[in-house]
């Protein structure tokens, strides 16, 4: 659960930043802010799918509790 | 993290601070476009009438009359960042004490690159008359077009497209025929 903690935060800083150049260097190169946007728009959509809910990928590693005494 | 709201918090988070990111870049690559469209502008006539003023129809005053032939190219203005450019006509003139006035007597508001093509002659939308109310104090005055960039983000920049070449007077008043 840790490790998948750190997981999702990786992802959505990577992703985060990627998209942030890629919107604008795409959007440049076709001369249309509506690219940018749109680009943009359409990653932080991929992004939530993939790390808001909770996907038993992040959860790989279980803590294990100790027992009750 | 460790529940839907904490994600929601954290990604909320750099997400906000990478949108301003993205239009802080948005609007300094406006910078990196200069262009300085030129066009021609002249004056096809200049007439000066006695009239009421609009606010107190008992008082008199002169009113000018300009017809104008102008043709300006202002697609190079046009970048990914434009979302309309606002064309103005203005009439600059120094009365004869030396105070310099400025009057916008014509605008268009340009939206796209495709209504960017000017070629008009045309009559001024607006008055131009003088604050003292007459034009026999006046020296000649030049006409001059002007543009107001405004960007989807960033900051507003102004420039000059066209002028007249020379010094046009301003001609005695006289009483309209109707």
């Amino acid at each position: 659960d840790f490790k998948g903690q750190k997981t999702a935060d990786d992802i959505v800083r990577v992703v985060l930043i990627t998209s942030t150049f890629l919107s604008f260097v795409i959007g440049f190169v076709f001369s249309s802010l509506m690219i940018t946007m749109s680009t943009f728009a359409l990653c932080t959509v991929a992004l939530s799918l993939v790390v808001l809910p909770p996907w038993p990928m992040f959860n790989r590693h279980p803590v294990t509790w100790s027992s009750v005494q | 993290m460790h529940s839907i709201y904490a994600r929601v918090n954290n990604a909320s988070a750099l997400w906000s601070t990478c949108v301003m990111v993205l239009l802080g870049a948005v609007a300094l690559s406006s910078f990196l476009f200069n262009a300085d469209p030129k066009g021609d502008l002249g004056i096809v006539s200049l007439k000066v009438y006695h009239s009421k003023t609009r606010r107190y129809p008992f008082k008199n005053e002169e009113i000018g009359f300009v017809k104008f032939n102008l043709s300006a190219d202002l697609t190079p203005l046009f970048n990914w960042n434009t979302k309309q450019l606002f064309v103005y006509l203005e009439a600059e003139y120094a009365s004869a004490q030396g105070v310099n006035n400025t009057v916008v007597i014509w605008d268009r508001i340009v939206r796209s690159k495709e209504d960017a093509m000017i070629d008009v002659v045309q009559k001024d939308k607006y008055r131009l008359r003088d604050l003292s109310g007459s034009f026999s104090n006046v020296l000649a005055g030049q006409y001059s077009l002007k543009y107001n960039v405004m960007p989807y983000v960033g900051v507003l920049s102004y420039g000059e497209a066209a002028r007249t070449s020379e010094a046009i007077e301003f001609p005695a008043a006289r009483d309209s025929v109707s």
